[in-house]
């Protein structure tokens, strides 16, 4: 069990140490693209949701669906809940981790914050790939608080199915 | 029981933390020969109580005293070197030793991806933990 957590974390510091660096190489920029972060978390997500969503019924509705990632997708994959999470009703949540696992070991104030979005693109993928699996087509983007308190912001796009 | 400073030194001799809570007297040279003073010596000591043991020894050099102070040293497999001096009386100063090592070293400074291994640690949140597990020591909270 222990190791399992453990790896998660490295193999994931270490994804974005590969990203990164090859985009400083090609660019010379220093924050770099991290699209393909983006897109790995998407892939990633996308194929988890399959698996976790075996032995359930289908959502009744959007916010159902949400609620689930919340709960259910969160807790498999950070090992905690969602601290709290709201919503407009017209297609925008938002969820927000108090301890977000990726960043509560770098800092617990505004040190190394220009570190964080390298540590947050993966899991906006996940979120949308987990969501677009779901039928649900959207765009997450996060904002990260004071660390390790992280946002993800989730703006549906609607009338827009995925195929 | 009163803790006096730590330091933390990594296998190649570098020193990667300090920090002191009562230190009531200054070695009167920088921080880095200091350093490199107390690295030489446990380095020394070392071999000296390996060369010097009559018997296999299992653990090795573990900790001094003098009349006024006690040095305790842990020395991890990667050959990371934990060493703590508190007064002549503390208890239970290996188990202390070990949660620094396990708790705050492996959690805040090995696990943050932002830090090098390799450089002297600059992490706040690291030097809060450490605070902390220091603080919270049953025996630490009595006598200061």
């Amino acid at each position: 069990m222990f190791a399992d957590d453990v790896l998660y974390e490295f193999i994931h510091s270490e994804l974005v140490n590969y990203v990164t660096n090859k985009k400083n190489e090609d660019e010379n920029s220093k924050t770099g693209d991290l699209s393909p972060l983006e897109y790995a978390g998407f892939i990633t997500g996308f194929r988890i949701i399959e698996r976790l969503t075996k032995d359930w019924p289908r959502f009744q509705n959007e916010l159902e669906t949400v609620k689930f990632i919340c709960t259910d997708f969160w807790s498999s994959v950070y090992k905690k809940q969602i601290d709290n999470l709201r919503t407009n009703h017209q297609g925008v949540y938002v969820l927000q981790d108090n301890s977000f696992r990726f960043l509560n070991k770098i800092s617990g104030s505004k040190q190394y914050l220009e570190h964080a979005p390298k540590y947050v693109s993966f899991t906006c993928g996940l979120l949308r790939g987990a969501l677009a699996n779901l039928g649900i087509n959207c765009l997450v983007t996060a904002e990260i608080q004071p660390m390790p308190c992280c946002k993800f912001h989730i703006q549906v796009h609607k009338g827009k199915k995925i195929e | 029981m009163t803790i006096h400073n730590l330091y933390i030194f990594d296998k190649f001799g570098c020193l990667l933390y300090y920090a002191e809570w009562n230190r009531l007297k200054s070695s009167g040279i920088t921080r880095e020969e200091e350093a490199k003073l107390m690295y030489g010596m446990l380095f020394s000591l070392k071999s000296f109580v390996s060369k010097i043991s009559p018997l296999d020894t299992k653990k090795g050099f573990v900790c001094y005293k003098t009349n006024k102070y006690a040095l305790h040293y842990l020395e991890t497999p990667t050959g990371l070197k934990f060493v703590l001096n508190t007064d002549v009386n503390a208890q239970n100063v290996r188990d202390l030793l070990h949660q620094i090592y396990s708790k705050v070293y492996v959690e805040y400074v090995v696990k943050n991806p932002v830090v090098n291994l390799r450089d002297p640690i600059k992490s706040e949140l690291f030097k809060v933990k450490l605070d902390g597990m220091i603080k919270q020591f049953p025996a630490v909270s009595k006598a200061s």
